[in-house]
């Protein structure tokens, strides 16, 4: 996984003059045409990203409603950031649930990959299996797990307490909202990463493997010795990209539990971006304390995404020459 | 490709497992769907509906504008996935076929941006189809996701597989960069484009913090935001929010099966690397 790799492959090494001598003139005389073809990209780019980060960037030194203009409060959004309870409350469910929901996807997803590995009759139609979380629509999934985790009708608390348990209140409690949050997230998210790890163990060759039988390794032992160690480029980028999606969880708490009232079991689930939405748009009046959120958000994914760089550094294998 | 592993009783048991898990929430999602209100509210509940009943299904019908929902769906995803295939295919062939001078620090921005999540757009990005006066409009819906530098680089990936003879002999011709990017270019990169449509095509459908900002008016919303609205004013009837579900996620569930290896291609892919 090195996003840069193209661009190294470009030929970024060689200077900018020798480039345009060696390919004539051809490449300037084009120059406008392609310049014309990126227009439209760019357009909407600095519209709905650089002008949009600006203006984002600006509301959050303000205090904007949803009415009147936004007035400039220069700090105090971000003093209040310090500050402010929902906050931590939102922080802290969003870090538990990235915690527990990404080995969840990592552990499922591998275990789907590894099955995937074998030719068995019906593969297909597992395979298929696999990936209908993938093609089905959130709402729907989100809602029928509501449904099995309703607390008088719901089919789970039925087996709760046909082993004799008395049933669990799971939307009245923070334990049983992370249980069922966690586990309708990693339902939501495995088929990918299940994919993108089984292409990754047909990469890794086959000579290892035979090796390793040769020297009477078994089954679990190549799995922990061979598979795993070779696996952990793509086993990174799946971190990596189920960790970011994670702390962008949004659409399972909203319907789990919508802000109808804002009551004590909206904050069992308040995540950080469920906490701006509602910052602004439903409880209007707070939009420039909400900018300020969202880019509290945007500096805790990228503070997460460079830790997770680092880390790669010392634990991802990427062979010999690579 | 990796040693032939060998099948055991116990390869179909795992299989078996892991299959039947991921069913149960659409085996139950139908079944519900099929029982009648009086039997969802049954303790201790009853797998099997008795009687099999429409009634959940049709009140469907009643309750939420289906079909508009579903027509908005297909009408967002279509015109999102034609603009930005249209969108990133002309920036991807600016930087993988012409090479416009600077074309590597306009891809480092590219990749940079998509490091960025879009969610936290969400604000001023209200702000500004709020100023185009575009709120509770199809249009809406789209327009902010048009530019979508993950598909820029995807299709750069497969544009510099296209020979260069093939392009330069095109030239030779008198052919414009429009043509061949629609005769040569495009054809031969056909897998990508693909791809770009059909990882289009899902974010649409996955789409639910947008359209309950951008729309107020459920004639405006896609499946998913509006059967996230249902929920809240019939919590009850979970027979008619089941068969809702399920009718929303047949239409992609049907495409799928359908299309089924390149929708695992494109997933695949998504993970670049």
């Amino acid at each position: 996984m090195t996003s840069t790799s193209p661009l190294h492959v470009e030929g970024a090494g060689s200077t900018p003059s020798r480039r345009y001598v060696r390919l004539g003139s051809l490449r300037w005389r084009h120059a406008s045409t392609g310049y014309l073809f990126l227009l439209p990209l760019f357009v909407g780019l600095a519209v709905f990203r650089i002008y949009a980060f600006g203006y984002n960037v600006w509301l959050s030194f303000t205090k904007a409603g949803a009415f009147g203009p936004p007035r400039f409060v220069g700090m105090d959004n971000y003093r209040r950031l310090l500050s402010d309870s929902q906050l931590v409350v939102a922080l802290y469910n969003t870090l538990k649930f990235a915690l527990i929901a990404v080995p969840g996807v990592v552990v499922v997803s591998l275990l789907c990959a590894l099955l995937m590995q074998y030719r068995f009759r019906g593969e297909s139609v597992f395979r298929a299996i696999v990936f209908l979380p993938a093609v089905c629509l959130p709402t729907a999934i989100i809602l029928v797990f509501g449904w099995l985790f309703q607390t008088q009708y719901g089919l789970v608390n039925a087996a709760v307490e046909a082993v004799g348990s008395s049933p669990i209140s799971w939307f009245g409690s923070e334990a049983g909202v992370t249980t069922v949050v966690s586990i309708i997230v990693v339902y939501l998210s495995f088929s990918v990463p299940a994919i993108i790890l089984y292409a990754g163990m047909q990469d890794i060759p086959s000579d290892v493997y035979e090796a390793a039988m040769l020297d009477g390794a078994g089954p679990v032992r190549r799995f922990f010795s061979i598979t795993l160690p070779l696996l952990t480029p793509s086993l990174f980028f799946v971190i990596l990209t189920s960790t970011i999606g994670i702390l962008k969880l949004f659409d399972t708490v909203y319907i789990l539990l919508p802000p109808v009232d804002h009551s004590v079991a909206t904050n069992y689930g308040l995540t950080l971006v469920y906490y701006y939405y509602y910052l602004a748009f439903i409880d209007a009046g707070q939009r420039g304390y909400a900018a300020a959120v969202s880019l509290f958000l945007l500096a805790l994914i990228l503070g997460v995404s460079i830790v997770l760089l680092r880390l790669q550094r010392r634990f991802v294998h990427y062979g010999e020459d690579g | 490709m990796v040693v032939q592993y060998r099948i055991r009783w116990w390869t179909y048991l795992a299989v078996t497992i892991v299959g039947l898990v991921i069913l149960v929430p659409f085996a139950w999602m139908a079944s519900t769907a099929l029982m009648t209100t009086g039997q969802t509210l049954q303790v201790p509940p009853t797998i099997i509906p008795s009687p099999f009943t429409l009634d959940g299904t049709l009140e469907v019908f009643n309750r939420l504008p289906f079909g508009i929902l579903l027509s908005n769906t297909i009408i967002v995803s279509i015109g999102r996935v034609l603009g930005t295939i249209v969108i990133c295919s002309m920036a991807a062939y600016a930087l993988a076929i012409i090479k416009v001078p600077g074309a590597n620090v306009i891809l480092l921005f590219v990749l940079a941006l998509i490091m960025v999540p879009g969610d936290i757009f969400i604000i001023p990005s209200y702000s500004i189809i709020t100023s185009m006066r575009l709120t509770d409009t199809l249009v809406a819906l789209a327009l902010p996701s048009l530019f979508d530098v993950f598909g820029v680089f995807l299709l750069y990936q497969f544009f510099r597989g296209v020979p260069k003879e093939m392009v330069e002999a095109a030239r030779m011709d008198g052919a414009s960069h429009l043509r061949i990017l629609a005769t040569i270019v495009v054809p031969i990169a056909r897998s990508g484009i693909i791809s770009l449509a059909i990882l289009t095509t899902l974010a649409e459908w996955k789409e639910l913090l947008w359209p309950i900002v951008v729309n107020r008016s459920l004639d405006k919303m896609t499946l998913g935001p509006g059967l996230a609205l249902l929920r809240g004013e019939y919590t009850t009837d979970w027979n008619v929010l089941m068969a809702a579900g399920l009718l929303a996620a047949l239409p992609m569930v049907i495409i799928f099966l359908i299309l089924q290896k390149r929708f695992i291609a494109s997933f695949a892919r998504s993970g670049l690397k």
